[in-house]
């Protein structure tokens, strides 16, 4: 049973690019624009990771993040955060909020990829 | 096995409290044949150590811990009954199975001896009632289907143990170990996986969304401990995660570690990082460690990673030795610490002001009597005097370096000129002052150059000449009387004295009815404009060099003298003081004027005593012992027009310059004194005779003489014919 | 969630007809709990609906197997789906649940 992954970004362009790469490693993909958008999303599916970006509109991945550890069917969900070198504070509140997994932009996708294969292998 | 490493020693204890558990516990079904504790319990252990002994490769415990696990397993599951048999059977099998974990333990690879093998063959037989089919083969083969050990890997001894300890909250957090079990399949091979939950706690308190799994894994990869340790990267707030390396990485570490540049000292840390037999998060997190500890006897970084099973002790061991022969290494090479050359100035000069101010000191004690004191100031000036020799040897550097340049020099020349040279360093750890050595290059590079622009011949004349085709330029330096001794020569074809002599009347230097004899000649190279070959070459010039030279080596109090021999080569001799800051001075007084003689020029001092010496007072010579001597009055020759009036005792002071010898006359000797040379104004930087000054203890200042410029005039005043004899 | 048929030799049978994760772990134990009667001497597992297992789930029934151990019963897993044997097989855990595992024939992995 492949794996599915839900990709939260509101670059469409980066949404494009992993989601080819995810989806030919193996995985399913749900995509959602921002926090809000993805909340949305998280209903009657099952997802076993969410890789979201942080600053995003509508809802950040930070806000986003607390919300998802709300969801009685997505709480233990492993998030990985998407940040750059400069967001150490909102890493750090990242890792508060429920998400233990980032990877740094930019990034290649066989970065991401691997860094997804660590939590959930396709 | 004193060096048994720790994982082997929780091992052996563990493997120690399983079997003793299994005793008990077969005791006790003699009594209750149905408690299924005892059984569980007798299982565990036959199982536990099946498990941990796989993880350590000790196949032959496997092998026999297998047989009795599935005994024992049909035991539980109802499928044969325990009697009184079996008891004393597995009762036997435990103790084997310690004879078994012994061996492994302490003959680590070897074989399993004959008896045991016996024994281990009968007491399967007695367990399954058949024998093995085939014997250890088979259960051999059966072990390999059940864990799966690719024949490849099938050294499982080889593996790296990965030891993982969950923390509370991992699985709410989402980091599910299966997952990273999963992704490290894709690095390599899992063997053996023992999964324990130590804190797991009554079924009715167990919240399943708490995670209480450790595992220990078995692993064999070929990947990088950094590799292996990036798997579990998003675990490691959730997780205690410790990797040992393989034994076999154990020896690469090794290696490695023994192939380290030894150029610096780096910590224990570093050094394991650098190898890769440590990750930095793990040094980090065991620093951390290491600084959380209050206790005051906080264990050193090495015994932590060894504790935690991070590393092997091997390793650790070699890190250390490496650290230290590091250490001792650097060590040697810092015991030269580099100094601004302008403090060490600084410092000896202060020393010289101490050692005016320690003159005067005597002065003072001197002057009032002060018999008490005069202990104290002995001891002081004694001290002083050390300091100031200390000082001065922290100036002093060898001058094989400077000679070594040269090497270069000579292969690139004689290289361009078509000539074979070979460059021979004598002395080379002869010491003087840097201020010396500085200057002292150019004179030296001038004269190398010479010898081999004009001195060595090409191969073909020397060939011709009967000589060896290879010319030969020597670089000696000895100490000679508190001076230092700087010698050039070759081989080569030597001056010619009537070349010299021809050139020297034509400039007008002598006159062409002048008597010189051979030494005289060879100085004439010396004088301005003098070059003995008519065609100057690009690399020594044209024969402006030597007196240059020469007005160099004066200016650092030196002298430069040259012997040669036609055909045979040339040796350019070169005295110089190893410092040009203090001298010993001896102390004589003419006039009421104050004279400092350098000590070490002083051969000795008499009394001068008209009616013993033959006293030439018109020539100025004295026969001393059967020698002529020229002698100087010091009243007379710095105070030309002062009518000077004899004391009535005058000495003679017998000074050395190289090979020539004069005399002093002086009204009064003062004896030995430290002097510290002060270089004259520019005003009187050309007076005759006069090297420096020097401030006495008295705040009189006294003048240092030039002696070898003195014995020059003294020789000039004498009779010439004399002055020759006597050399130079 | 649950299906149970109980024989009268003791013999108590489920079959998990759900995910065995850390979402339903908690309602999962408790459901098992309430069939740890003293009468019990055998509790049979049917796992060929569990689609999914994390670790969660494997603790369960790791626990489950450490219980049966200490009150002297019986634990038997039957039907591992291709989810439950994929965990078994990672962790090499078939010889310590010490059941028989019927690898399907269409089983994905090698």
């Amino acid at each position: 049973m492949a794996k599915t992954i839900m990709i939260v970004d509101d670059s469409a362009s980066m949404r494009q690019v992993v989601s080819i790469a995810l989806k030919g490693a193996g995985y399913e993909v749900i995509e959602a624009c921002d926090g809000k958008d993805a909340l949305s999303k998280l209903t009657g599916v099952k997802i076993h990771l969410i890789v979201s970006d942080i600053n995003m509109p509508v809802m950040d991945g930070i806000t986003f993040v607390k919300a998802v550890k709300q969801l009685d069917h997505y709480k233990f969900t492993p998030i990985i955060m998407l940040t750059t070198e400069m967001e150490d504070d909102k890493k750090r509140a990242a890792k508060e909020a429920g998400a233990k997994a980032w990877v740094t932009k930019p990034f290649q996708p066989p970065i991401l990829l691997a860094a997804i294969a660590k939590l959930v292998l396709p | 096995m004193s060096d048994m490493n720790p994982a082997l020693e929780t091992f052996s204890q563990e493997v120690d409290e399983l079997l003793t558990a299994m005793e008990e516990a077969l005791l006790g079904l003699e009594g209750a044949p149905d408690d299924a504790d005892c059984i569980n319990s007798i299982f565990r252990a036959m199982h536990t150590i099946k498990g941990s002994s796989g993880l350590f490769g000790f196949d032959d415990v496997v092998a026999f811990t297998h047989e009795a696990e599935t005994v024992l397993d049909r035991v539980r599951n109802g499928e044969r009954l325990i009697d009184a048999e079996l008891i004393s059977v597995l009762l036997a099998c435990k103790d084997h199975t310690a004879q078994l974990i012994q061996h492994v333990l302490f003959n680590e690879g070897e074989p399993l001896p004959e008896a045991l093998q016996q024994q281990n063959q009968a007491l399967i037989v007695r367990l399954t009632g058949a024998p093995a089919a085939g014997g250890m083969p088979s259960t051999q083969e059966e072990k390999a289907d059940h864990f799966e050990v690719d024949p490849n890997t099938s050294n499982s001894s080889d593996n790296w143990v990965i030891s993982l300890a969950f923390k509370k909250d991992a699985l709410r957090n989402g980091m599910d170990p299966l997952s990273f079990i999963r992704y490290l399949q894709t690095l390599g091979k899992i063997i053996e996986v023992i999964i324990t939950m130590p804190a797991l706690p009554r079924i009715e308190d167990m919240v399943p969304e708490d995670c209480y799994l450790n595992f220990k894994i078995a692993f064999n990869s070929s990947a990088d401990k950094k590799t292996i340790e990036d798997v579990f990267e998003f675990a490691e707030d959730d997780c205690d995660i410790h990797i040992l390396p393989p034994n076999s990485r154990q020896e690469h570490y090794v290696q490695l570690l023994a192939n380290l540049p030894e150029d610096q000292v780096k910590r224990l840390g570093e050094m394991l990082v650098e190898i890769g037999a440590l990750t930095e998060k793990e040094v980090a997190n065991t620093l951390h460690e290491q600084r959380e500890d209050d206790d005051a006897e906080a264990k050193p970084l090495g015994e932590r990673l060894v504790e935690k099973n991070i590393l092997q002790q091997p390793v650790i061991e070699q890190a250390l030795k490496k650290q230290e022969a590091v250490k001792q290494k650097i060590n040697k090479e810092s015991n030269y610490i580099r100094v601004d050359a302008a403090k060490l100035g600084y410092l000896i000069n202060l020393v010289g002001e101490l050692v005016i101010s320690g003159a005067a000191m005597r002065l003072m004690v001197d002057k009032h009597g002060l018999s008490d004191v005069d202990d104290v100031a002995s001891t002081m000036s004694h001290l002083v005097e050390d300091i100031r020799d200390t000082a001065l040897q922290l100036r002093m550097v060898q001058i094989g370096e400077t000679f070594t340049r040269f090497q270069r020099v000579v292969h690139d020349v004689s290289k361009e000129l078509g000539k074979q040279i070979q460059l021979q360093i004598t002395g080379g750890e002869s010491e003087l002052d840097k201020t010396v050595v500085e200057k002292i290059n150019d004179p030296l590079t001038h004269l190398v150059r010479n010898s081999l622009d004009h001195g060595i011949e090409s191969p073909e004349v020397r060939v011709r000449a009967g000589k060896p085709e290879k010319g030969t330029i020597q670089l000696n330096a000895y100490h000679d009387s508190g001076r230092i001794v700087i010698q050039i020569s070759d081989d080569g074809k030597g001056l010619d004295p009537e070349r010299i002599v021809a050139k020297a009347i034509a400039k007008g230097l002598i006159k062409p009815d002048q008597v010189l004899s051979k030494s005289e000649i060879y100085s004439l190279i010396f004088e301005p404009g003098l070059s003995t070959k008519e065609e100057a070459s690009n690399l020594s010039g044209r024969g402006v060099g030597m007196d240059v030279v020469k007005r160099n080596i004066e200016a650092l109090r030196g002298s430069v003298s040259v012997d040669s021999e036609l055909g045979q080569g040339t040796s350019v001799t070169i005295h110089l003081p190893l410092t040009l800051a203090i001298i010993d001075g001896f102390m004589v007084e003419a006039q009421q004027e104050r004279y400092i003689i350098p000590l070490s020029m002083v051969e000795e001092c008499v009394e001068m005593n008209s009616d013993e010496w033959q006293i030439d007072d018109v020539q100025h010579y004295v026969n001393l012992r059967g020698q002529v001597l020229p002698y100087l009055r010091l009243g007379d020759f710095f105070h030309n027009n002062k009518k000077h009036t004899r004391t009535q005792r005058e000495s003679l002071v017998v000074v050395r310059f190289g090979e020539a010898k004069a005399g002093f006359v002086v009204d009064e000797l003062h004896g030995e004194n430290q002097t510290v040379i002060k270089p004259l104004g520019k005003l009187f930087e050309n007076l005759d005779g006069i090297g420096g000054a020097t401030v006495l203890g008295s705040g009189d200042v006294a003048l240092i003489l030039d002696v070898q410029g003195l014995i020059h005039h003294a020789k000039k005043r004498a009779n010439p014919a004399l002055a020759l004899l006597s050399g130079v | 969630m649950t299906a149970k048929a109980k024989k009268n030799d003791g013999t108590v049978q489920l079959a998990i007809k759900d995910d065995m994760t850390i979402y339903n772990a908690e309602s999962l134990k408790e459901t098992l709990l309430g069939y740890f009667h003293p009468g019990t001497r055998e509790l049979q597992l049917d796992l060929s609906a569990v689609t999914e297992i994390d670790s969660a789930g494997l603790q369960l029934l790791l626990l489950l197997k450490a219980e049966a151990q200490k009150r002297g019963f019986t634990l038997r897993l039957l039907r591992h789906s291709e989810a439950v044997i994929e965990v078994f097989e990672l962790l090499k855990l078939g010889m310590y649940f010490g059941d028989p595992i019927v690898i399907p024939a269409n089983w994905k992995k090698s």
